[in-house]
Formats: structure tokens, C-alpha cells, sequence
């Protein structure tokens, strides 16, 4: 840690494959005050990994080494309970850069989804991603990002899956039908949507991918209208960063590897 | 040219007059016919039409060269076949054009022994943005693998009373959901009464639509369905929810690795223009549309070709095609919704 004007600056340091999944120098550009590169071969307060499979152990060792910090870019589902106690017991912050569930207008569609969801008629969403993605990763983001907007799901289970996507099924907690669509395909942007209906409105989000600025949006139906949310032009990426930022400063632990284990269990017990 | 019209329900004051309105220099409404003889004489008056309360007073009327048909559709079957035998010039059968494959095979046999051409109601087949998309797609339909419809509706009655002033409605109930029976009924109406306006522009992007399954059909509260479907080479997903939000969504889209199509259609009911078709390939985008007529005129206007002779009548395998690809899905829903229950049942015993 360096200090500027008394400012709390952190060192960073990504491998190779993180650098580029998670565009870490962009989000440090981005955020010059907070964060910083590590100069020459001194440990740094974060350390950046990819999520290939194989990442809790490789973030475990991170923590081992003295980081004060560990993003992890894209994680793809696996145990992460060794990781949690050593984390737990470094105190050492571990945040997930997740392709749409780290979006900044999660929160705001998470609010606007769950106030409404109790009077549920259907929740359809569909994620689509390039061809040559894989779509077991493809799904893991896409369920995600649904657990973290709509909450926990009964009954998941895949109706198909094949190399064009998957189709999958699940209820709410209200016994709403959830229909769950993956569409591997170059013809759109890879994007989440997501649509709640209610018996006289509903929400509709869309998720755009971390590679740009471009804003979610949410917007809001019902008797009154249709309501867009503010828009944020930031990416899921840039605002993981500044959540880090925060508990970094705050001394405070997130959430993250507690709602990633839940989410591996449900993939998990999927196949 | 004349037309009459079988049944003046909703669909024949709120749908088919106004579309004939904007048509009045090639149509002329000349008859109208419903068994409830207060109805028939009201909406004949609107138009300035003759009335009658049975069938036969109108396909003898010389004044009708074009019949169609908007009677409850248990009618359509033997209503078609009767206007062929009159020998008139064109028929339009609203949706759905029989209930049965037999009745279809019944339907085509007449109609090709009288020559008389015949069209089903699937206005959204004659919406100008369709045909638009048509005319670009390329390869998209033989190349898609993954295709949807996804239809949220206002209740009919709020798109009813933009289009006209409605004489007649019929009254509602609360339906029991625990009943099996009651969401069997439900999706079966859903697939024949609503999905049955999409699944021909779903039929042509799935050459192997004869082998399709259903993955799992559900229903949605108050009416709607969540119905997941496979064939050998596609993906198809079927989305209703009728409900009494104000705000409609109707849209087509088909997806290949390079191409994808999304049509927007208009409501029904009103003359709000035709469907918008936009095609992404990659970061490029073209959009055609929106045109100035829906696919309700575009059904007359084809009505008046085919009745003219200027244009060739769709094959009556076409219509069979389409109606057994929903007929066939109908009966795989319920048949779904069957075993959903015994597994059901079998967990609770
Ligand atoms: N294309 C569309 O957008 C669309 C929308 C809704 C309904 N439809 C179809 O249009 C048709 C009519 O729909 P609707 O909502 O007006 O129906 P409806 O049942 O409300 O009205 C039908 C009318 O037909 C009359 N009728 C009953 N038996 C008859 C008979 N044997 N011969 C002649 N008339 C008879 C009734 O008195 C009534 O006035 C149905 O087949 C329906 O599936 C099409």
C-alpha cells in the first residue's frame, strides 16, 4: 500500500489470463486513485486470477502469499469452502468479477424483482453468448445473475442442452413457472434479459457483457407505466473493482464466496 | 367484389369490418350472417349490409363472391366445405381451420375438387413485416436452431374497444386451477387458440416439424403457457401470458450461429400498422418496416387477388401442414401435462 494526499492507494498484480478476461488494466485506469499496478517484483495488496477451473485452490495460495486482496475473473462453479476459511482467517477480501452478476444495476433490479414477486405469473429469461462458448459456462453466469436478481429457485432442472444452448426449467417460490434459455449464436451481443410478469406489469432487465460501459437497463411496468430505471455507464467490471475498494477500506468481507457456494451446489446437483 | 361474413362476433366488428373499411374501392361487405339474429341485423345496419340467420340465405346470395368464415371454430370445418360447394370465389376461415386432421383432409379434398381457394386467418402470416423478412432472410430458415414466441396480452376487450364499439362479449369465469381437467383445457386452448397464430412462421424454420416433441409445457396464471418443444435439429420455445397488463408484446425470433431474425407484431384487433422485422448479423443491423397495413388487410387483399384469379391460392398441404403441426403439439401438451400429474400423484401416494 502506498499513501497519496492520504488516500488509500493498492497495489495490483494480474496473471496474463485475468489481465485479459477481466481487462484489469482498463478498470485500474479507471480507478487511479484506489488502485495502482505493484511496481517491479513486490507483492501486491490484489491479486487478480482467472476462474478457470482450478481457481479456489490458485486463490487459496493467493491469500497463503499475503494478499490482501483476491478478485476472481469469470469463476466457473466448483467448492469453494477451503477457500472461504482461508479467507476467513487471513481476513483477506475475495470478490467475484462475474460477467452479469457483478453488474452495477443488479441491486436496482434485484429490488424492483423481489418487491414484485410474490404476485409472479412467469419469469423468462434468455442468455445468449458467442459461438465456441461453452454452455455449461454459459449457464453458470446466466444462473447467476438470475439467482442474484430473483433469488433462490425450486425444482431446477435442464429440459436439453447441447452445443446451441440449453433449455431449462425451474418454479419460484410462489410456484411460478421459471423458463431458463441459453442461445449460443454471433448474431446478437452476448446479453442477459430477463423478464418477471405480474398480472398487470412486470420488470424487464437486460444485461449487456463487461466489455464496455454500456448500461443494463431495467425498467419497471404497471398500472402507473413503464418506468426506465437511471442508467450506469459502467461495466461489471470497474464496478467490482470499486466493491472491493469499499470493504478494502471498510475492513468489511463480502458475500460472494457464500452465494457462489450455493450457486455450485445447484449446478452441481444438476448433473 | 362482395363479401359475406358467417358469425359477426368481436373478431368480425373489431377485426374484419374496419380492415374492409380501408378496403371499400375493391370490397363491399354485402351480407352478413349470425344465428343470433339481433346481432346479424346490427352489424349488417353498420355496413349497410343484408342479414340472415342461416347459412344457406347467404351462400345463396349472388351479391357474395368472397365467404368468411368467424363462426366458434367447432363451425369452421363444415362452414368452409359449404362455401366451396357454393362455388364462391374465395374463402377465408378464421383460425383455426378445423379441429381435426380429418376435417382438414376433408377440407383440402374440397376444395381442390371445386377449385376454390381457401385461406386460414394466421393474420400474422400476411403482415407486410413478415413478408418483409421473408424476402431477406437468406438461409436463416433452413440454418436456425433455435426458435421463439413470446406473446404477452392485454385482455381482447381493451384492444376490442380501441378498434370499434363491441355489441356482444362473452362473460368470463374464475377457472379452478387444481383441476388437472381445467389446465389441460387451458393449454390445449392456448396452443390452438393463440399459439396457432405462430407456429406456421415457426413451421417454416423447422424442416423436421413432423418429428416435434414436448419437453415440458406449463401453464401461466390466469392464461398462458411456458411450453418447451424439440426436434431433431430444433430449439423451440413457446411463451404466453394473457393478463390485464396495458402493455403488449408479441414477437418472433429465430436464431442461427450468424443470423437472427425478431419480428414485433402490432395486437390484434387494432390497425396499427404491420409487424417490424429486424435482422442482427454480428454488430450489423437492418430493420424493415414498420409498413402502413397489418396482416388483417393483408389477408383481404389477398382474399381479393385470389378471388380476381391474379394470384395462386397457398396448397392446401400447406394449411394441412400447419394445422397437424399444431394439432400435434396440442396433444403432446396435454399429454405432457398428463404425466406431469401421475409423476405427481405418484410422489404423493
Ligand atoms: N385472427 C384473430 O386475431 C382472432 C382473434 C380472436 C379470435 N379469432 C377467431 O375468430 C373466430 C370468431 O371469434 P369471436 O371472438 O368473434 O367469437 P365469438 O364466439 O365471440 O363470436 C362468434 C359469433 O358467431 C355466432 N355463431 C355461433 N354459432 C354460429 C354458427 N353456427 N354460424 C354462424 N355464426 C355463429 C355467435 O352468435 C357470435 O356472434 C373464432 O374462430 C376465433 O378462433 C381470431
Amino acid at each position: 500500500m502506498s499513501a497519496t494526499d492520504g488516500i488509500k492507494q493498492y497495489t495490483v498484480r494480474a496473471t496474463p489470463e485475468a489481465q485479459e478476461a477481466g481487462a484489469v488494466a482498463l478498470a485500474v485506469a479507471s480507478l487511479p486513485e484506489s488502485f495502482g499496478p505493484a511496481a517491479g517484483t513486490n507483492q501486491s495488496d490484489v491479486h487478480v486470477i482467472s476462474g478457470q477451473p482450478g481457481w479456489a485452490a490458485d486463490a487459496a495460495e493467493a491469500i497463503t502469499a499475503g494478499a490482501r486482496a483476491v478478485i476472481v475473473v469469470n469463476p466457473a462453479p466448483e467448492g469453494v469452502g477451503t477457500l472461504a476459511e482461508a479467507a476467513a482467517r487471513h481476513n483477506t477480501v475475495v470478490v467475484l468479477d462475474q460477467r452479469w452478476a457483478s453488474n452495477p444495476a443488479i441491486p436496482a433490479a434485484e429490488d424492483a424483482v423481489r418487491s414484485m414477486s410474490g404476485r409472479a405469473a412467469l419469469l423468462d429469461t434468455v442468455a445468449t453468448a458467442a459461438v465456441g462458448t461453452d454452455s455449461g459456462e454459459l449457464f453458470a453466469d446466466h444462473l447467476a445473475a438470475v439467482v442474484r436478481i430473483a433469488g433462490p429457485l425450486a425444482n431446477l432442472r435442464h429440459l436439453s442442452r447441447g452445443p446451441h444452448g440449453y433449455t431449462t426449467t425451474a418454479v419460484l417460490a410462489n410456484g411460478a413457472p421459471v423458463a431458463i434459455q441459453g442461445v449460443v449464436s454471433n448474431a446478437r451481443p452476448a446479453a442477459l434479459d430477463l423478464r418477471l410478469l405480474t398480472d398487470d406489469g412486470g420488470v424487464s432487465v437486460t444485461l449487456p457483457e463487461p466489455v464496455a460501459a454500456w448500461p443494463a437497463t431495467v425498467k419497471v411496468t404497471g398500472p402507473h407505466g413503464e418506468l426506465l430505471l437511471p442508467t450506469i455507464y459502467e461495466s461489471a467490471h470497474r464496478a467490482t473493482w470499486r466493491r472491493l475498494k469499499r470493504h478494502l477500506d471498510a475492513g468489511t468481507s463480502p458475500s460472494d464466496l457464500h452465494r457462489f457456494a450455493a450457486l455450485t451446489e445447484s449446478i452441481t446437483a444438476l448433473s | 367484389m362482395g363479401v359475406g361474413i358467417l358469425g359477426a362476433g368481436p373478431v368480425t366488428q373489431a377485426i374484419h369490418l374496419p380492415s374492409l373499411a380501408r378496403l371499400g374501392e375493391i370490397l363491399t361487405v354485402r351480407h352478413i350472417m349470425d344465428v343470433d339474429p339481433a346481432v346479424a341485423e346490427s352489424v349488417a345496419a353498420r355496413v349497410g349490409a343484408t342479414h340472415s340467420t342461416s347459412i344457406d340465405a347467404l351462400l345463396g346470395d349472388p351479391a357474395v363472391d368472397i365467404v368468411a368464415i368467424c363462426s366458434p371454430h367447432q363451425f369452421h370445418a363444415e362452414q368452409v366445405i359449404a362455401a366451396c360447394r357454393a362455388g364462391k370465389k374465395a374463402v377465408l376461415c378464421e383460425k383455426p381451420f378445423a379441429m381435426n386432421a380429418e376435417e382438414a383432409a376433408q377440407i383440402a379434398a374440397v376444395s381442390a375438387e371445386t377449385g376454390v381457394p381457401i385461406i386460414v386467418g394466421a393474420m400474422h402470416t400476411f403482415d407486410p413485416g413478415w413478408l418483409a423478412a421473408q424476402e431477406n432472410w437468406d438461409d436463416l430458415p433452413e440454418t436456425a436452431h433455435t426458435i421463439r414466441s413470446s406473446i404477452v396480452l392485454p385482455p381482447n376487450a381493451r384492444f376490442e374497444d380501441f378498434a370499434t364499439e363491441i355489441i356482444t362479449r362473452p362473460a368470463g369465469g374464475t377457472p379452478d386451477y387444481t383441476d388437472p381437467e381445467v389446465i389441460k383445457g387451458a393449454l390445449r386452448g392456448g396452443v390452438m387458440g393463440l399459439a396457432i397464430h405462430d407456429l406456421p412462421l415457426i413451421r417454416r424454420f423447422t424442416p423436421d416439424f413432423k418429428d416435434v416433441e414436448v419437453l415440458e409445457a406449463r401453464h401461466v396464471r390466469p392464461f398462458g403457457y411456458v411450453i418447451s418443444l424439440r426436434t431433431p435439429t430444433r430449439t423451440i420455445e413457446l411463451r404466453a401470458a394473457m393478463n390485464n397488463t396495458w402493455k403488449p408484446e408479441w414477437s418472433f425470433e429465430a436464431f442461427s450461429d450468424h443470423a437472427a431474425l425478431r419480428i414485433d407484431f402490432t395486437p390484434s384487433y387494432v390497425q396499427a400498422g404491420s409487424a417490424v422485422a429486424t435482422f442482427t448479423r454480428g454488430s450489423q443491423t437492418t430493420v424493415h418496416g414498420p409498413f402502413e397495413h397489418n396482416g388483417y388487410e393483408g389477408e383481404w387483399r389477398e382474399l381479393a387477388a385470389l378471388a380476381a384469379g391474379t394470384k395462386q391460392p397457398p396448397s392446401a398441404q400447406t394449411l394441412i401442414d400447419d394445422l397437424t403441426f399444431a394439432l400435434d403439439i396440442a396433444d403432446a401438451t396435454v399429454a405432457n401435462v398428463e404425466s406431469q400429474h401421475a409423476v405427481a400423484e405418484g410422489a404423493h401416494a
